[in-house]
Protein backbone atom coordinates (compact mmCIF):
# COMPACT_ATOMS: atom_id res chain seq x y z
CA UNK A 1 0.00 0.00 0.00
CA UNK A 2 2.84 2.26 0.75
CA UNK A 3 4.67 1.30 -2.28
CA UNK A 4 1.79 2.44 -4.13
CA UNK A 5 1.62 5.69 -2.72
CA UNK A 6 5.10 6.60 -3.07
CA UNK A 7 4.63 5.07 -6.66
CA UNK A 8 1.43 7.75 -7.59
CA UNK A 9 3.22 10.61 -5.23
CA UNK A 10 6.49 10.42 -6.57
CA UNK A 11 5.10 12.45 -9.49
CA UNK A 12 5.28 16.08 -8.54
CA UNK A 13 2.10 16.95 -10.13
CA UNK A 14 0.11 14.85 -8.19
CA UNK A 15 1.69 16.35 -4.79
CA UNK A 16 0.62 19.62 -5.73
CA UNK A 17 -3.00 18.01 -7.05
CA UNK A 18 -3.06 16.89 -3.88
CA UNK A 19 -2.41 19.76 -1.94
CA UNK A 20 -4.33 22.01 -3.74
CA UNK A 21 -7.26 19.66 -3.29
CA UNK A 22 -6.66 19.48 0.86
CA UNK A 23 -6.33 23.26 1.35
CA UNK A 24 -9.00 24.36 -1.45
CA UNK A 25 -11.23 21.51 0.03
CA UNK A 26 -10.67 22.30 3.62
CA UNK A 27 -11.06 25.97 3.63
CA UNK A 28 -13.95 25.76 1.60
CA UNK A 29 -15.53 23.49 3.77
CA UNK A 30 -14.99 25.62 7.08
CA UNK A 31 -16.39 28.78 5.90
CA UNK A 32 -19.49 27.46 4.06
CA UNK A 33 -20.07 25.75 7.23
CA UNK A 34 -18.96 28.88 9.14
CA UNK A 35 -15.69 27.51 11.15
CA UNK A 36 -13.81 29.98 9.12
CA UNK A 37 -15.35 33.95 8.68
CA UNK A 38 -13.45 36.36 6.62
CA UNK A 39 -15.92 39.48 7.06
CA UNK A 40 -15.48 42.06 9.14
CA UNK A 41 -12.01 40.39 10.52
CA UNK A 42 -10.53 36.72 9.10
CA UNK A 43 -11.44 34.67 11.99
CA UNK A 44 -11.72 31.02 13.20
CA UNK A 45 -13.93 29.86 15.53
CA UNK A 46 -15.58 26.23 16.69
CA UNK A 47 -18.66 26.66 18.39
CA UNK A 48 -19.29 24.26 21.58
CA UNK A 49 -21.34 21.45 20.24
CA UNK A 50 -20.08 21.52 16.68
CA UNK A 51 -16.60 19.76 16.85
CA UNK A 52 -17.76 16.45 15.25
CA UNK A 53 -18.47 18.25 12.15
CA UNK A 54 -14.92 19.91 12.33
CA UNK A 55 -12.71 17.07 12.41
CA UNK A 56 -14.93 15.33 9.71
CA UNK A 57 -13.85 18.48 7.35
CA UNK A 58 -10.51 17.43 8.14
CA UNK A 59 -10.66 13.33 7.17
CA UNK A 60 -13.17 14.62 4.45
CA UNK A 61 -10.58 16.87 2.61
CA UNK A 62 -7.57 14.59 3.54
CA UNK A 63 -9.01 11.36 1.96
CA UNK A 64 -10.42 13.29 -0.94
CA UNK A 65 -6.96 14.15 -1.41
CA UNK A 66 -5.43 11.22 -1.33
CA UNK A 67 -8.05 9.17 -3.64
CA UNK A 68 -8.51 11.95 -6.12
CA UNK A 69 -4.88 12.23 -7.12
CA UNK A 70 -4.68 8.46 -7.06
CA UNK A 71 -7.56 7.76 -9.79
CA UNK A 72 -6.51 10.49 -12.03
CA UNK A 73 -2.99 8.32 -12.10
CA UNK A 74 -4.55 5.64 -12.84
CA UNK A 75 -6.85 7.05 -16.21
CA UNK A 76 -3.52 8.92 -17.26
CA UNK A 77 -1.41 5.84 -16.44
CA UNK A 78 -3.32 3.15 -17.80
CA UNK A 79 -5.63 5.09 -20.44
CA UNK A 80 -8.83 4.59 -18.20
CA UNK A 81 -12.71 5.76 -18.89
CA UNK A 82 -12.73 8.88 -16.93
CA UNK A 83 -15.53 7.06 -15.28
CA UNK A 84 -13.13 5.37 -12.99
CA UNK A 85 -12.70 8.56 -11.30
CA UNK A 86 -16.42 8.34 -10.42
CA UNK A 87 -16.35 7.28 -6.96
CA UNK A 88 -13.53 9.61 -5.44
CA UNK A 89 -15.67 12.86 -6.68
CA UNK A 90 -18.92 11.83 -5.64
CA UNK A 91 -17.85 11.19 -2.04
CA UNK A 92 -16.26 14.28 -2.06
CA UNK A 93 -19.30 16.21 -3.81
CA UNK A 94 -21.67 13.97 -1.17
CA UNK A 95 -19.37 14.97 1.86
CA UNK A 96 -19.23 18.63 0.82
CA UNK A 97 -22.76 19.47 -0.10
CA UNK A 98 -23.97 17.73 3.20
CA UNK A 99 -22.51 20.98 5.69
CA UNK A 100 -23.16 23.78 2.98
CA UNK A 101 -26.78 23.95 2.89
CA UNK A 102 -27.89 25.02 6.19
CA UNK A 103 -28.38 28.74 7.61
CA UNK A 104 -25.27 30.14 5.69
CA UNK A 105 -25.53 31.53 2.25
CA UNK A 106 -25.53 28.72 0.02
CA UNK A 107 -28.76 27.08 2.12
CA UNK A 108 -30.48 30.71 1.48
CA UNK A 109 -29.63 30.67 -1.96
CA UNK A 110 -31.12 26.87 -2.65
CA UNK A 111 -34.23 28.07 -0.90
CA UNK A 112 -34.70 31.30 -2.69
CA UNK A 113 -34.52 29.44 -6.14
CA UNK A 114 -36.20 26.39 -5.67
CA UNK A 115 -38.87 27.10 -3.09
CA UNK A 116 -40.84 24.31 -1.25
CA UNK A 117 -38.15 21.79 -2.40
CA UNK A 118 -35.25 23.17 -2.12
CA UNK A 119 -36.23 24.20 1.32
CA UNK A 120 -37.18 20.65 2.11
CA UNK A 121 -33.62 19.32 0.24
CA UNK A 122 -32.23 22.00 2.05
CA UNK A 123 -33.34 20.29 5.75
CA UNK A 124 -32.74 17.39 4.94
CA UNK A 125 -28.33 18.20 4.07
CA UNK A 126 -29.00 20.02 7.27
CA UNK A 127 -30.44 17.36 9.47
CA UNK A 128 -28.27 14.50 8.48
CA UNK A 129 -25.20 16.63 8.00
CA UNK A 130 -23.16 14.10 10.15
CA UNK A 131 -24.50 10.72 8.46
CA UNK A 132 -24.01 12.43 5.26
CA UNK A 133 -20.12 13.41 5.72
CA UNK A 134 -19.68 10.02 7.64
CA UNK A 135 -21.60 8.41 4.71
CA UNK A 136 -19.09 10.42 2.19
CA UNK A 137 -15.86 9.13 4.11
CA UNK A 138 -17.28 5.63 4.07
CA UNK A 139 -17.45 6.13 0.00
CA UNK A 140 -14.18 7.71 -0.18
CA UNK A 141 -12.48 4.60 2.27
CA UNK A 142 -14.11 2.36 -0.26
CA UNK A 143 -12.93 4.18 -3.11
CA UNK A 144 -9.33 4.31 -1.39
CA UNK A 145 -9.43 0.60 -1.28
CA UNK A 146 -10.19 -0.23 -4.58
CA UNK A 147 -7.76 2.15 -6.32
CA UNK A 148 -4.87 0.51 -4.35
CA UNK A 149 -6.89 -3.18 -5.32
CA UNK A 150 -6.50 -1.67 -8.74
CA UNK A 151 -3.38 -0.49 -9.03
CA UNK A 152 -1.71 -3.24 -7.66
CA UNK A 153 -3.13 -5.73 -10.19
CA UNK A 154 -3.20 -3.47 -13.10
CA UNK A 155 0.69 -2.12 -12.72
CA UNK A 156 1.26 -6.03 -11.77
CA UNK A 157 3.18 -4.95 -8.42
CA UNK A 158 3.19 -7.56 -6.28
CA UNK A 159 3.78 -6.39 -2.72
CA UNK B 1 -91.61 52.40 13.39
CA UNK B 2 -90.93 48.88 14.74
CA UNK B 3 -89.31 48.05 10.72
CA UNK B 4 -86.97 50.84 11.33
CA UNK B 5 -85.88 49.79 14.80
CA UNK B 6 -85.68 46.18 13.64
CA UNK B 7 -83.79 47.39 10.62
CA UNK B 8 -81.42 49.85 12.74
CA UNK B 9 -80.75 46.58 14.81
CA UNK B 10 -79.66 44.60 12.32
CA UNK B 11 -77.35 47.23 10.89
CA UNK B 12 -75.75 47.75 13.97
CA UNK B 13 -75.50 44.29 14.50
CA UNK B 14 -73.48 43.87 10.98
CA UNK B 15 -71.22 46.66 12.12
CA UNK B 16 -70.23 45.47 15.44
CA UNK B 17 -69.44 42.22 14.14
CA UNK B 18 -67.49 43.38 11.35
CA UNK B 19 -65.42 45.10 13.56
CA UNK B 20 -65.10 42.89 15.70
CA UNK B 21 -63.34 40.55 12.77
CA UNK B 22 -61.43 43.49 11.97
CA UNK B 23 -60.28 43.91 15.89
CA UNK B 24 -58.93 39.89 15.82
CA UNK B 25 -57.58 40.39 12.35
CA UNK B 26 -55.56 43.33 12.96
CA UNK B 27 -52.44 43.90 15.25
CA UNK B 28 -53.28 45.81 18.68
CA UNK B 29 -50.00 46.35 19.92
CA UNK B 30 -48.06 49.70 20.15
CA UNK B 31 -45.90 49.80 16.71
CA UNK B 32 -43.60 52.64 16.00
CA UNK B 33 -43.53 52.57 12.51
CA UNK B 34 -41.03 55.12 11.90
CA UNK B 35 -38.51 52.70 14.17
CA UNK B 36 -35.12 52.76 12.50
CA UNK B 37 -31.44 51.77 12.99
CA UNK B 38 -29.24 53.03 10.86
CA UNK B 39 -30.77 51.70 7.17
CA UNK B 40 -32.96 49.20 8.66
CA UNK B 41 -36.42 49.50 9.40
CA UNK B 42 -36.87 47.54 12.90
CA UNK B 43 -40.61 48.79 13.35
CA UNK B 44 -41.43 45.34 13.05
CA UNK B 45 -39.24 43.44 14.71
CA UNK B 46 -38.83 42.75 18.79
CA UNK B 47 -39.05 45.46 21.30
CA UNK B 48 -36.15 46.90 21.88
CA UNK B 49 -33.88 45.22 24.72
CA UNK B 50 -31.43 46.78 27.03
CA UNK B 51 -31.06 50.31 27.53
CA UNK B 52 -33.22 52.10 24.71
CA UNK B 53 -30.98 55.24 25.19
CA UNK B 54 -27.55 53.15 24.38
CA UNK B 55 -25.51 54.99 21.54
CA UNK B 56 -25.10 51.21 19.92
CA UNK B 57 -28.07 48.79 18.61
CA UNK B 58 -27.25 45.32 17.78
CA UNK B 59 -29.81 44.03 15.32
CA UNK B 60 -30.08 40.39 14.81
CA UNK B 61 -31.55 38.79 11.72
CA UNK B 62 -32.57 34.98 13.08
CA UNK B 63 -34.67 32.18 12.27
CA UNK B 64 -36.12 30.18 15.13
CA UNK B 65 -35.09 26.60 13.57
CA UNK B 66 -31.37 27.68 12.72
CA UNK B 67 -28.77 25.33 14.72
CA UNK B 68 -26.42 28.40 13.97
CA UNK B 69 -28.49 31.17 15.72
CA UNK B 70 -29.24 28.58 18.43
CA UNK B 71 -25.23 28.14 18.78
CA UNK B 72 -24.98 32.21 18.67
CA UNK B 73 -27.63 32.15 21.35
CA UNK B 74 -25.93 29.90 23.96
CA UNK B 75 -22.14 30.62 23.28
CA UNK B 76 -21.95 33.74 22.11
CA UNK B 77 -24.79 36.49 23.24
CA UNK B 78 -24.55 35.94 26.87
CA UNK B 79 -20.81 37.16 26.80
CA UNK B 80 -22.35 40.03 24.66
CA UNK B 81 -25.61 40.94 26.91
CA UNK B 82 -22.83 40.88 30.31
CA UNK B 83 -20.33 43.21 28.97
CA UNK B 84 -22.53 45.67 26.64
CA UNK B 85 -26.21 45.59 26.86
CA UNK B 86 -26.57 44.84 30.62
CA UNK B 87 -24.51 47.77 31.02
CA UNK B 88 -26.19 50.05 28.98
CA UNK B 89 -24.04 50.37 26.55
CA UNK B 90 -25.71 48.61 23.53
CA UNK B 91 -29.16 47.39 22.64
CA UNK B 92 -30.70 44.71 20.98
CA UNK B 93 -33.41 43.78 18.31
CA UNK B 94 -34.40 40.87 16.72
CA UNK B 95 -36.00 40.73 13.43
CA UNK B 96 -37.35 37.45 12.03
CA UNK B 97 -35.46 35.99 8.68
CA UNK B 98 -38.15 32.90 8.45
CA UNK B 99 -36.95 31.12 5.89
CA UNK B 100 -35.55 27.23 6.88
CA UNK B 101 -38.70 25.43 7.14
CA UNK B 102 -42.43 25.57 7.10
CA UNK B 103 -42.35 25.63 11.02
CA UNK B 104 -39.72 28.94 11.25
CA UNK B 105 -42.60 31.58 10.22
CA UNK B 106 -45.43 29.98 12.46
CA UNK B 107 -42.70 30.13 15.18
CA UNK B 108 -42.13 33.59 14.37
CA UNK B 109 -45.45 34.60 14.34
CA UNK B 110 -46.13 32.78 17.94
CA UNK B 111 -43.22 35.02 19.20
CA UNK B 112 -45.54 38.03 18.77
CA UNK B 113 -48.25 36.38 20.07
CA UNK B 114 -46.41 35.91 23.40
CA UNK B 115 -45.57 39.91 22.88
CA UNK B 116 -49.45 40.37 23.08
CA UNK B 117 -48.95 39.20 26.29
CA UNK B 118 -46.20 40.96 27.38
CA UNK B 119 -43.65 37.52 27.09
CA UNK B 120 -42.18 38.21 23.86
CA UNK B 121 -38.83 37.83 24.89
CA UNK B 122 -39.73 34.96 27.58
CA UNK B 123 -41.35 33.14 24.07
CA UNK B 124 -38.21 34.09 22.37
CA UNK B 125 -35.71 32.44 24.52
CA UNK B 126 -38.05 29.48 25.17
CA UNK B 127 -38.20 28.48 21.53
CA UNK B 128 -33.87 28.77 21.37
CA UNK B 129 -33.61 26.68 24.79
CA UNK B 130 -35.85 24.24 23.38
CA UNK B 131 -34.30 24.48 19.57
CA UNK B 132 -33.89 20.40 18.24
CA UNK B 133 -31.37 19.70 15.54
CA UNK B 134 -33.91 18.37 12.93
CA UNK B 135 -35.67 21.61 10.91
CA UNK B 136 -39.32 20.42 10.42
CA UNK B 137 -39.00 17.47 12.40
CA UNK B 138 -42.02 18.75 14.50
CA UNK B 139 -40.19 20.69 17.64
CA UNK B 140 -42.07 24.08 16.33
CA UNK B 141 -45.45 22.97 14.90
CA UNK B 142 -48.24 24.72 15.73
CA UNK B 143 -48.83 22.21 18.81
CA UNK B 144 -45.81 22.85 20.70
CA UNK B 145 -45.89 26.79 19.77
CA UNK B 146 -49.00 26.75 21.85
CA UNK B 147 -47.60 24.11 24.38
CA UNK B 148 -44.68 26.41 24.72
CA UNK B 149 -46.82 29.33 25.51
CA UNK B 150 -48.82 27.24 28.03
CA UNK B 151 -45.46 26.56 30.02
CA UNK B 152 -45.32 30.18 30.09
CA UNK B 153 -48.77 30.38 31.38
CA UNK B 154 -49.91 32.88 28.48
CA UNK B 155 -53.78 33.06 28.01
CA UNK B 156 -54.23 29.96 25.67
CA UNK B 157 -57.45 31.24 24.16
CA UNK B 158 -55.94 34.55 22.91
CA UNK B 159 -52.82 32.83 21.77
CA UNK B 160 -54.42 30.17 19.87
CA UNK B 161 -56.56 32.86 18.39
CA UNK B 162 -53.59 35.10 17.61
CA UNK B 163 -51.54 31.60 15.82
CA UNK B 164 -54.37 30.11 14.25
CA UNK B 165 -55.68 33.60 12.31
CA UNK B 166 -52.37 33.97 10.93
CA UNK B 167 -52.51 37.22 12.61
CA UNK B 168 -48.15 38.19 12.43
CA UNK B 169 -47.62 36.93 8.77
CA UNK B 170 -47.80 40.07 7.00
CA UNK B 171 -45.73 41.62 10.60
CA UNK B 172 -43.32 38.30 10.04
CA UNK B 173 -43.23 38.79 6.14
CA UNK B 174 -42.07 42.43 6.32
CA UNK B 175 -39.27 41.59 8.30
CA UNK B 176 -37.60 38.59 5.58
CA UNK B 177 -37.99 41.24 3.05
CA UNK B 178 -36.02 43.92 5.16
CA UNK B 179 -33.63 41.21 5.76
CA UNK B 180 -33.18 40.32 2.36
CA UNK B 181 -33.33 44.36 1.10
CA UNK B 182 -30.10 44.79 3.25
CA UNK B 183 -28.32 41.62 2.03
CA UNK B 184 -28.96 39.18 4.85
CA UNK B 185 -28.38 35.76 3.33
CA UNK B 186 -28.19 33.49 6.20
CA UNK B 187 -28.82 33.79 9.45
CA UNK B 188 -27.71 34.41 12.14
CA UNK B 189 -27.03 37.94 10.47
CA UNK B 190 -26.24 40.95 12.53
CA UNK B 191 -25.75 44.62 11.72
CA UNK B 192 -24.52 46.53 14.56
CA UNK B 193 -25.41 50.18 14.28
CA UNK B 194 -23.87 53.00 16.09
CA UNK B 195 -23.46 56.74 15.86
CA UNK B 196 -21.05 57.40 12.80
CA UNK B 197 -22.31 54.04 11.01
CA UNK B 198 -23.32 50.37 10.61
CA UNK B 199 -21.19 47.08 10.18
CA UNK B 200 -22.80 43.74 8.76
CA UNK B 201 -21.67 40.66 10.94
CA UNK B 202 -22.48 37.33 8.65
CA UNK B 203 -23.07 34.18 10.96
CA UNK B 204 -22.62 32.99 14.24
CA UNK B 205 -19.41 34.80 14.73
CA UNK B 206 -17.42 34.54 18.14
CA UNK B 207 -17.50 37.05 20.73
CA UNK B 208 -13.96 38.41 20.01
CA UNK B 209 -15.56 39.80 16.77
CA UNK B 210 -18.56 41.54 18.44
CA UNK B 211 -15.91 42.81 20.72
CA UNK B 212 -13.77 44.19 18.55
CA UNK B 213 -16.72 45.77 16.49
CA UNK B 214 -18.93 47.30 19.40
CA UNK B 215 -15.33 48.50 20.92
CA UNK B 216 -14.40 50.57 17.45
CA UNK B 217 -17.81 52.16 17.77
CA UNK B 218 -17.58 53.35 21.75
Amino acid sequence: MAKIISLVFSNHYYVVASCSIFILMTLGLLIISEYVFLEPYVTGHVQQGTEIGFVLIFILSGLSSLVIPMNIYRIKSLNLSKRKVGGSVFGSFVGSIAGACSCGPIGFAVISTFGSVGATASAFLTNFEIPIRIGAIIILLITYYTTIRSLRIECKLNF
Amino acid sequence: MKKILIFAGVVAAAIMSIAASLSTSSENIDLDMDRTHGTISTAMGSSILGSPIAPITIIEFGDYQCHQCYNWFHNTKPAIFENYVDTGRVNFIFVDMAFLGRDSPKAAQASYCAEDQGKYWEYHDLLYLSQEPQIDNGWANPERLKAFAFNLGLDMELFENCLDSGKYSKRVQFNIDEAKKHGINGTPGFFIVGPDGQQKISGAQPYSVFKLVLDSMI
